[in-house]
Formats: C-alpha cells, structure tokens, sequence
C-alpha cells in the first residue's frame, strides 16, 4: 500500500515536471523564434550583399532608385521624382489611367478601353510570338 | 514550489482548451499581421535605399502650371559653373503606354559607357551591353518574358515619333534585379528621345553630382535661382520621400485591419473584466489547500504568459514565412500597388532583434498585465466566500 502510494506520487512529481519542461519551453519560445528569424535574416541580407555592386551598377543608368513595384507612370514608379503632391492623377475626378496604388484593383477594362482606343501606334516583333508565348507560359 | 506553479499554470490551460486557443489563436492573428505589415515595410525601404547612394546629389526638373515637364538641355549650362557642381547631366528618359501590355514601360535613355553592364557583372542574365547607334535595347526579364522575346529580337513600340525605329533585343537584366528592372527598357539616348517623342534641345531632367554632397542644400537652393520654375530634388528628399511612402502605406494596411484588432481588444476586454466562476473557485480550492495570494497571483501570470508567448512565438513565425518564404501573396499588392510587370524577385529581410523583441513586448506586456488585476482580485477574497459563489 506505502509502495503503491509512493508510486503514484512519482509518477505525479514526474508529470509535473514534463509539464514544468513543457510550460517553461513555452515562455522562452519568442526568444527561440526571435533569434532564429534574425539568424535567417542575417543569411539573408549576406546573400543579398553579394548583388549590391550589381545593384549599385544598374542604379546609375536608371533615373531614380524608386522601385519598380507597379506599372504606374505616376508618382507611384518614381515616386521620388515625380508629383507627390498631388491629389488628381491629371485633373479633378479624371480617371487615373493607371491607378496601381489602390489596395483593390479596379476593372482592368476601367482604362484599357480608352488607351486601346486612343493608341494609334502598333507595337509589333519581328517574329511570329505566339507559340513562343504559348511555350513560355506568359499571359 | 515554482515549478509547481509553471505546471499547474500549463494544466489550468489545458483544462479550459477551448479558451486558451481562442485567445491564443486571436493573439496569434494579430501579431502575425501587424509583424507582416512591419516585415515588408521595411524590406521594401532597405532595398530602395540600397540603390540610393549611387543616385546623382541633386536632380532639377521643370515645372510649367505646377506640373512637371521637360527642361531645356541649354539650361545644363546655367548650372555649371556653380563651385562644388561637378557634373550636370541631360536625361532622357519617360514612360510608353504599352495598351498590350495594360501598363507602361519605363524608357531609360543611357550614354553611360563607365559601368558597362554585363552577365559577368552579375547585371545581364544573357547577352551584351548597349552599343550606341545600332538600335539596341535591354529590357527587364519580366518584360522581355512578356513578349516571349530573346536576345536578336527586334521589338516596335509604340511612340508619338513615325520614324521612332525598331530596337534589337541585346540582353535581358538579371532577374534577381527585377525590383529595379521589371518594367524598364534601356536604349540609347537618341532611341529614347525618339520613343519618347523628346525633341533634341530638352531633357526630361538634369542630373547633379557635387564634389562635396554637404553642400547640396546651397548648390539647391543656387540652382533654384538660376532656373526659376525648376524643382529641385535632393538626394535626402528621395530618402525621406521613400520613408514616407511606404510608412504612409503601411498605415493604411493597417488601418484597414483595425476591426481585426478590435476584435482582439474584446478578447483582451473579457480577460480584463474578470475571472469566470468556475476560476474563482479553482483559486479558492487553491487557497485553502495552502496556496499564498502571491502564488495564485503567479499561477494566473503564467497562464497569461504561456498563451502570449506561445501566440507570439507562432504569429512572428507564421509573419516571417508568410512574407520572406512565401512572398507576401495578398499583402504584397496592397502594400506596394500592382502591375502587368510586377517584380517576382523576393525580399531581403530588414527586421533587425530590436524590431522583432519589441513586437514581442508590445503583446506580451499589456495581455500579462490585464490578467494580473483579476486574479488578484479574486484572490484576496475570502475562499468560503468564493466557493458559496
């Protein structure tokens, strides 16, 4: 009976203590992920360091660092350079032809319409494209 | 006695399962978005300030109407002689409307023979540099992967010129440089002035390099005098104007996710408000058997403290492979626009420990501290009391 009692408190003290592991593993995991995202991190940015002359190269034929993260032809291109200020893409409610900063896109054919119909140039290569494109996937 | 409590404070958890995901589950939601929101922002700042420093010190641009136009090249000459001006360049270079495309192309016209680009330079994926004269042209690998086009293509683009000539593919950038190259095709100065219908004696701007770049705010303001109308853009300016850009959108993500916050702050509120019957009797149990109000008081820190470590643990995790492993797929747009020709090239992280540990303290200070009042309310109350209810 004193055997079976002092069993069932070992096994007791022994769950605790897996759940006091558990618990303690617990509250230092933001330290464990703090410092595995800044080890990545670091491997990262190392990585991307051996591009910087590359960067640095292409850098001095384009005209402004600015990202090319859309299509506008706006500020939001070259935003450094362009018109920060202002509050209409060319006038008060004129449709912005090209509006990439908004977090939903609009209808494509909002502008497309319009700029297909104004285009009256051609955009052509000198090659049948078409299975090319079809071979690459592209849109 | 205290690893006692750690693991009381973990069973206690395991008992009210239901409760403990969902308020961990909240937490995890939100420190995900906000730390994703952070993550891209200031990966998109560090690359655009990556190519900062090679830009030229001052940049004058022309304004008629309070709207930028071109600028006469003759005026390059006004600025020369300015003590400290070493250099002033005519650029040309513009968009062109692709409607194919459904976007625009940015034309860069280049007479820079110094930094000769190349795929041993890590700059070109394939082919050669620009030869001035020959018509020659290298585009952005996602641009040249639109047209299915490959070095020795010739391309037509649309342009206010009739005579504006065919340009030969000669190479494409490298794709790793695609969040500078996307949507860019590079010529030479008079292709450009050609596609961009830029007559001979104007610019699209002027590009300054000082000898001394401390004094660009004199030089500026000197150029300013001699060139009225001009706006003059310092390098700061496109520092600041980067910092302010991607911050202003970073706020507007965020400002859209408040219901989702608010959301949280209820969850956060109905820990606040006070511990439920069935918590007030497990610490009167608590007590009676021998437990001190400090020890309650742990127990209940813990518990707060296992599900904020552990939500901020997933969420930070979850906001780091979400944006640099998967590439941010519904944030990114929001954040930095869209396009036909969106650069695919992923994002080097710019979080530094300080960023990441104060997103951890931010969550797990206030969610600790809501649960301490509570607790300790209940136990300083009488435990008969508390098990009569």
């Amino acid at each position: 009976m004193t055997n079976g009692a002092s069993q069932r408190e070992l096994r007791v003290v022994a769950r605790e203590t897996k759940r006091a592991r558990v618990a303690a593993l617990l509250l230092v995991s933001p330290l464990v992920v703090v410092a595995g995202l800044g080890i990545d991190a670091a491997r990262r940015q190392r990585a991307a360091a051996a591009s910087d002359p590359a960067v640095r190269t292409i850098a001095t034929r384009l005209a402004s660092p600015d990202l090319a993260l859309s299509g506008g032809s706006r500020w939001l291109r070259s935003l450094s350079l362009e018109e920060p200020w202002a509050a209409f893409s060319d006038g008060p409610a004129f449709p912005d032809p090209d509006p990439a900063g908004a977090a939903v896109a609009p209808p494509v054919e909002v502008w497309t319409v319009p700029a297909r119909r104004s285009s009256k140039t051609s955009l052509s290569v000198d090659r049948d494209l078409v299975p090319e494109k079809r071979e690459k996937g592209a849109p | 006695m205290k690893r006692s409590i750690l693991a009381f404070a973990l069973g206690a958890l395991a008992r009210r399962k239901a409760r403990s995901f969902a308020l961990g589950g909240g937490l995890v939601f939100a420190v995900a978005l906000v730390s994703a929101v952070v993550f891209l922002t200031e990966a998109l700042r560090r690359e655009a300030d990556r190519a900062e420093d090679v830009q030229p010190d001052i940049v004058v641009q022309k304004l008629v109407g309070g709207r930028p136009t071109t600028i006469a090249k003759g005026d390059r000459e006004r600025l020369t002689d300015i003590p400290s001006v070493r250099s002033v360049t005519a650029r040309a270079w513009g968009y062109v409307f692709l409607p194919s495309l459904q976007g625009n192309v940015t034309v860069v016209g280049t007479t820079d023979s110094v930094h000769a680009l190349s795929t041993a330079s890590a700059t070109l994926d394939e082919g050669r540099d620009l030869i001035a004269g020959r018509h020659e042209m290298i585009v952005g690998s996602a641009l040249a992967e639109f047209f299915g086009m490959r070095p020795g293509d010739r391309l037509n683009l649309p342009s206010l010129d009739v005579d504006a000539p065919a340009l030969t593919l000669v190479g494409t950038f490298r794709s790793a440089l695609d969040l500078w190259t996307a949507d860019v095709l590079m010529c030479d100065e008079a292709d450009a002035r050609a596609l961009l219908g830029l007559p001979e004696g104007e610019a699209t701007d002027l590009a300054v390099t000082l000898a001394n770049p401390q004094e660009a705010k004199v030089v500026a303001a000197e150029i300013a005098a001699r060139i009225p109308g001009s706006r003059v853009v310092e390098r700061d300016l496109l520092a600041r104007v980067h910092r302010l850009a991607y911050g202003r959108r970073a706020g507007l993500v965020l400002g859209a996710t408040l219901p989702a916050l608010l959301a949280l702050l209820v969850l956060a509120w109905d820990r606040a408000s006070g511990v439920g019957p069935e918590e007030k009797k497990e610490i009167a149990v608590l007590k009676a058997v021998g437990w001190s109000t400090s020890d309650v008081l742990w127990a209940k820190l813990l518990e707060s403290l296992l599900v904020g470590a552990a939500a901020t643990a997933l969420g930070l995790a979850l906001a780091y492979a979400w944006v640099f492993w998967l590439g941010a797929p519904g944030l990114r747009a929001a954040l930095v626009g869209w396009s036909s020709l969106y650069p695919r090239s992923a994002l080097t992280p710019a979080v530094d420990l300080a960023q990441l540990l104060g997103i951890s303290l931010a969550v797990l200070g206030p969610f600790a501290l809501l649960s301490v009042v509570p607790a300790w309310r209940a136990a300083t109350t009488d435990p008969v009391d508390s098990m009569r209810g």
